[in-house]
């Protein structure tokens, strides 16, 4: 910890609790784009600088600068939205955003291409239907997620309860946002904003909590810094497994970074010790995380240069009691559950297939205009899912048929029901054009390589098996492709590594098969595995287990 | 009258002669008469000229009156001021706009320096006095004059706003003791030779016509008398951004040989012709593309004349009126392009249309500020130029000028002049400057901030700019946020008027801004305008004054005075069209 803080660092403790020049960045009429200081800061009030990069040339040669926007992400815990919020989110998107509502990977919704002088008006928006972007990206803890969807068990309300809980819990109290987006009047008595969690210098890195319910591992819970599986006894939530050090991101290059899974340090039965327990890790966490490289910053490499068990101890001594030994579960889907699906009390709920989670009228599907008009009737909620999904929700059964009626009148169930099984459990992260990080494409391109896979899926009579594939265009995980049974992983711009061997439903990573491959290598190899797959495998055996079995990577 | 060997002589000399020497011919021999009933006496060899007779005493006092457009008629009359002070003879110097009408019946010595704009009009600020003297009914018995006219032999009326002032002083009874001068775009020789002409006459109470003789250059130049320059395309960009209402090009022009202009200075180019337009006219008139037509002394192929010289896209009254006369048609008043008048008119055959071809008038340069710098930019001169996009009848059209440049690719050749602006110049280098320059009009202040930049000027500056919209009408954005970097603009001031739900101009973010504005007036600032006459000049103007009297503490009435004595002081300069 001797070594120099990393410039970020300075950034946050002299920030004034998050404020920086925001106020004058802002008032900049000269530029679209925000001090470089200000662009690390507005991360924790959830966005991001970006600009479109496929512009940038073409731009500079009109000597104009980039073209800047900013992405604004919500915190939603659980992720749910009122149809009063729905519709609200909806205009707001079409007044100050490219339009299309993108669900993330964790269960919240971010709008893109916002312009500078757009961002205050989108924030109060928001906070007119009482939403908030407070903490969606930075530093400290993210959105909370959990298990999306309520028939799962009775126990689903009580789940999001806690998602909602742990976000209150671990939300930075400065006031900044407020006074900067929303214009309220400064804080006289700065002790209302003093934070014992984050201090001044809040987190190393970001941190991220997912909610399991078993057996459903729809929040892929070992991907998370801090992963809670519930522990159901007799249809009572007892409590919860709690992992730790999960963490997908990678660096090209960067031997010393590497994906982890969570480490599940044991059990904690009962609210009051579960919410302990969390407080603590985020402790540690700020105290013991490294602060001076941050591809190193994140909890996945404190608790590995802690060790696990001296983590434990920790923990234990914060907590001031002791963790029980981990209990049993079994996680055996991860997948959403597309169409109706009805709960314990009988309401109705039907997930719709949202290609990368983009929300938009597009020739396959009016899914933006219809989610509008269901939102209209005021008969549904909205929650998302981590696969990037949307879940009409809490629909009586007498309100079943008139929803349903919408969805038909505009193609809905239609497009749900026609897409192939490895498209609807494919996930691909944002990358280009506005990604900064992005080496190559991703949710513009998937659905492209999936419309070339699938002949061959075909050829092999594997179209309904259910292999996840996910992409990204850079090896910092958005998208989770570590945790697939096929990852792409961007190395440059139509080019990927190809990983195999992860497991289906998120317990076992994979590993990286081939370097570099562009479509044509992409497309054999996947044509001879697939063929060897297809004649080889065991009855059930999945893709990913099978190319262990075949040593295509080693476990 | 005239024997024939004379008359022989004189018509061989007016054959030869174009129309602006005819008309120094004719103001010549008035003056001549005039001056000398007895014409045979005052015949002298030019080399007799110059020796005065006897010595009387020379003219006291003169009034020398000018009517400006860009600041050179202004520049030449103060000039010729001065040089009369210098001989001991007092001139009054003044705008025939602040020029009081009635005091004309009372001068004596009246020297008038005037430039014609567009399509022969006498510049705004002469209006008042050229309408007054074609009124009739009054006499100026006791006056004596000279003109002198500027203009641009690139248009077909040239100098017609000073042959009209010429002619109209002689009709009320003046008497004309210099010819009129006519100068191109390049006056200043003829312009000073033309003076020191009246000067001698002055001073030289033997005057006779024998000085107007020591005038003696041409009366008027051919284009080719000014500097023509032979400039390649470098660079051709539309600013304005994808999804933009607007399209305003960046165009660089490189030039090997050395330029000759200052920032504030404009270039004029000729557009050619769409090839469309011409294909379509010459269908109309049966003609081929390759019969060999002459067209004002010169003869070459009629598509290539029709393309590059000639005035077809909208002909003027007075060239529809002759047109009517070879078709034998009757034709409305009208301005109105060849191509409907074919269409509605329709010429007889090709031979026809050849004929008509004669009447036509060349194509007129069209003037773009340029937007580099000598300092910054060596060797290349840039222009900033709107495409001109209008609606006629439905139907989408562009200006001619700005079409045909948008559409230039690299390499292409262009010929272009240079226009000075004297009046819009930048201070000395310790001055500090405002600039509101919105659209196109920041295309000198790009010049400004490149010059000053370039040569380390330690006046402040201070640029108000404004389009409909931020993302993609900031011209040039990132030079201005260079400068902005570099210390070289101390602050720039932005009004995108479509950006918000209400609309905002440069006018409202100098009244935002009132209380610096009028410190940096207040510090000796230099305040220029650059872009459209009205309604933005207009705006602009209205609001300084409103920042004059806010924060100078002065009534309308005094700072419309401080208005005023900022002008005299050369401190509030318009650069508008």
């Amino acid at each position: 910890m001797s070594k120099n803080l990393s410039p970020i660092e300075k950034i946050k403790t002299q920030s004034d609790a998050l404020r920086g020049t925001l106020k004058e960045s802002l008032h900049d009429e000269v530029t679209g784009a925000i001090r470089e200081d200000d662009t690390a800061l507005i991360k924790f009030h959830g966005m991001y600088q970006q600009d479109d990069r496929d512009r940038r040339e073409e731009r500079s040669a009109k000597k104009l600068e980039w073209l800047y926007s900013y992405m604004v992400r919500l915190r939603l815990p659980g992720g749910f939205l009122s149809p009063q919020q729905w519709e609200g989110l909806h205009h707001i998107a079409g007044d100050h955003s490219t339009g299309v509502i993108k669900i993330t990977t964790r269960q919240t919704v971010q709008l893109h291409g916002i312009l500078k002088s757009h961002v205050k008006p989108t924030l109060q928006a928001f906070n007119t239907i009482a939403l908030d972007a407070i903490a969606a990206c930075g530093d400290v803890n993210r959105n909370v997620v959990c298990g999306a969807h309520p028939k799962q068990s009775a126990i689903h309300e009580e789940i999001f309860q806690y998602a909602n809980k742990i976000s209150q819990l671990a939300l930075p109290k400065t006031k900044a946002y407020y006074e900067v987006w929303l214009d309220e009047q400064p804080l006289t008595d700065k002790k209302q904003e003093e934070d014992p969690l984050y201090q001044d210098r809040y987190l190393p890195r970001k941190f991220k909590i997912g909610i399991a319910i078993p057996p459903h591992n729809d929040v892929d819970v070992f991907a998370n810094d801090l992963g809670l599986i519930a522990i159901i006894e007799k249809g009572k939530l007892v409590g919860f497994n709690i992992a730790v050090g999960g963490g997908l991101s990678t660096t090209h290059g960067n031997p010393n970074t590497y994906a982890r899974l969570a480490t599940v340090l044991g059990f904690v039965g009962g609210e009051e010790k579960t919410m302990k327990a969390i407080y603590e890790v985020i402790t540690i966490q700020r105290d013991y995380g490294n602060r001076s490289d941050r591809k190193q910053a994140r909890i996945k490499y404190t608790i590995d240069n802690m060790g696990v068990e001296a983590f434990k101890e920790e923990l234990e001594k914060r907590c001031g009691f002791a963790l029980e030994p981990e209990r049993a579960y079994t996680f055996n889907h991860r997948p959403d559950f597309y169409g109706w699906h009805q709960n314990h009390e009988g309401k109705w709920y039907y997930t719709v297939f949202v290609e990368n989670g983009r929300v938009l009228d597009d020739e396959q599907a009016p899914i933006k205009t219809a989610l509008l008009e269901v939102a209209k009737t005021g008969k549904a909620n909205f929650r998302f899912t981590c696969n990037q999904n949307v879940i009409i929700s809490d629909i009586e059964p007498t309100d079943k048929k008139a929803i349903e009626d919408i969805l038909n009148q505009f193609g809905i169930i239609a497009h749900t029901e026609k897409a192939g099984a490895v498209r609807r459990s494919a996930i691909a992260c944002v990358a280009f054009n506005t990604c900064p990080l992005a080496l190559a494409e991703a949710q513009r391109y998937l659905p492209t390589l999936i419309d070339k896979m699938e002949p061959i899926l075909e050829k092999y009579k594997l179209s309904d098996d259910e292999i996840s594939v996910r992409m990204t265009g850079c090896p910092n995980g958005c998208g989770r492709p570590y945790a697939a049974e096929i990852g792409f992983v961007g190395t440059a711009y139509g080019h990927y590594n190809m990983h195999l061997g992860g497991d289906r439903e998120g317990m076992r990573l994979n590993k990286k098969y081939k370097e570099n491959l562009d479509e044509t290598a992409i497309l054999n190899e996947l044509d001879t595995l697939f063929g060897v797959y297809s004649k080889k495998r065991k009855k059930g055996e999945t893709f990913g287990d099978f190319a262990i079995r075949e040593q295509w990577v080693t476990a | 009258m005239l024997v024939e060997l004379k008359l022989k002589t004189l018509l061989e000399l007016i054959n030869t002669s174009s129309r602006e020497e005819l008309i120094w011919m004719n103001g010549y021999l008035a003056g001549l008469l005039a001056q000398n009933p007895s014409a045979q006496q005052a015949l002298p060899q030019p080399a007799q000229a110059p020796a005065p007779v006897e010595a009387k005493p020379a003219i006291q006092k003169i009034t020398i009156a000018y009517g400006t457009e860009t600041g050179n008629s202004k520049k030449v009359a103060t000039d010729f001021a001065t040089q009369a002070k210098k001989k001991g003879i007092t001139a009054k110097l003044v705008s025939l706009d602040q020029y009081r009408l009635n005091d004309l019946s009372k001068e004596e010595y009246f020297f008038t320096v005037i430039s014609t704009q567009g399509d022969g009009e006498p510049p705004a600020t002469a209006k008042k006095f050229y309408d007054h003297i074609h009124q009739n009914g009054f006499k100026l018995s006791q006056l004596k004059y000279g003109v002198l006219a500027l203009g641009d032999t690139s248009y077909p009326l040239f100098c017609k706003a000073g042959e009209d002032v010429d002619q109209q002083l002689q009709r009320l009874g003046g008497q004309r003791i210099v010819s009129l001068q006519c100068c191109d775009t390049d006056y200043q020789s003829s312009a000073s030779s033309w003076f020191s002409g009246v000067l001698e006459q002055l001073s030289n109470t033997g005057a006779s016509a024998a000085a107007a003789l020591t005038i003696g250059a041409p009366v008027a130049k051919k284009a080719t008398g000014k500097k023509i320059y032979k400039g390649t395309i470098l660079t051709n960009i539309n600013l304005n951004d994808r999804g933009s209402d607007k399209q305003t090009h960046h165009i660089e022009i490189g030039v090997d040989e050395e330029l000759d202009y200052q920032p504030g200075d404009s270039i004029g180019i000729v557009p050619e012709n769409p090839l469309q337009l011409v294909d379509t006219i010459l269908a109309l008139a049966s003609s081929n593309n390759g019969t060999p037509v002459t067209f004002r002394n010169e003869t070459g192929p009629v598509f290539d004349l029709l393309k590059k010289k000639i005035n077809i896209a909208w002909l003027p009254e007075r060239v529809v009126k002759q047109y009517a006369a070879i078709v034998k048609q009757d034709i409305p008043d009208m301005k109105i392009g060849l191509v409907d008048l074919l269409k509605i008119y329709p010429v007889k055959d090709a031979k026809q249309f050849y004929e008509v071809v004669a009447i036509l008038e060349p194509i007129t340069p069209r003037l773009y500020s340029i937007s580099s710098s000598p300092a910054a930019h060596g060797g290349e001169v840039h222009i900033t130029v709107c495409r001109d996009r209008f609606k006629m009848d439905q139907e989408v059209k562009f200006g001619l000028c700005s079409d045909f440049l948008s559409q230039l690719p690299s390499g292409t050749e262009v010929e272009f002049y240079v226009h000075h602006n004297s009046q819009f110049r930048l201070p000395e280098a310790g001055k500090d400057v405002i600039m509101v320059g919105p659209g196109t009009g920041v295309a000198p202040f790009r010049s400004f901030l490149a010059e000053r930049d370039a040569s380390g000027a330690s006046g402040r500056n201070w640029l108000f700019f404004g389009d409909q919209h931020f993302v993609t009408d900031f011209l040039y954005q990132t030079e201005i946020q260079n400068w902005l970097q570099t210390g070289t603009l101390s602050k720039v001031s932005l009004a995108f008027s479509r950006d918000k739900t209400y609309k905002v101009y440069v006018q409202h973010r100098m009244l935002e801004q009132a209380a610096e504005l009028w410190r940096w007036l207040n510090n000796g600032a230099y305040f220029y305008i650059c872009g459209a006459k009205s309604p933005m000049a207009v705006d602009v103007e209205y609001a300084l004054l409103q920042v004059i009297e806010r924060y100078g503490g002065k009534t309308a009435e005094e700072a419309i005075q401080f208005l005023d004595q900022l002008k005299e002081e050369g401190r509030y300069l318009k650069d508008v069209y």
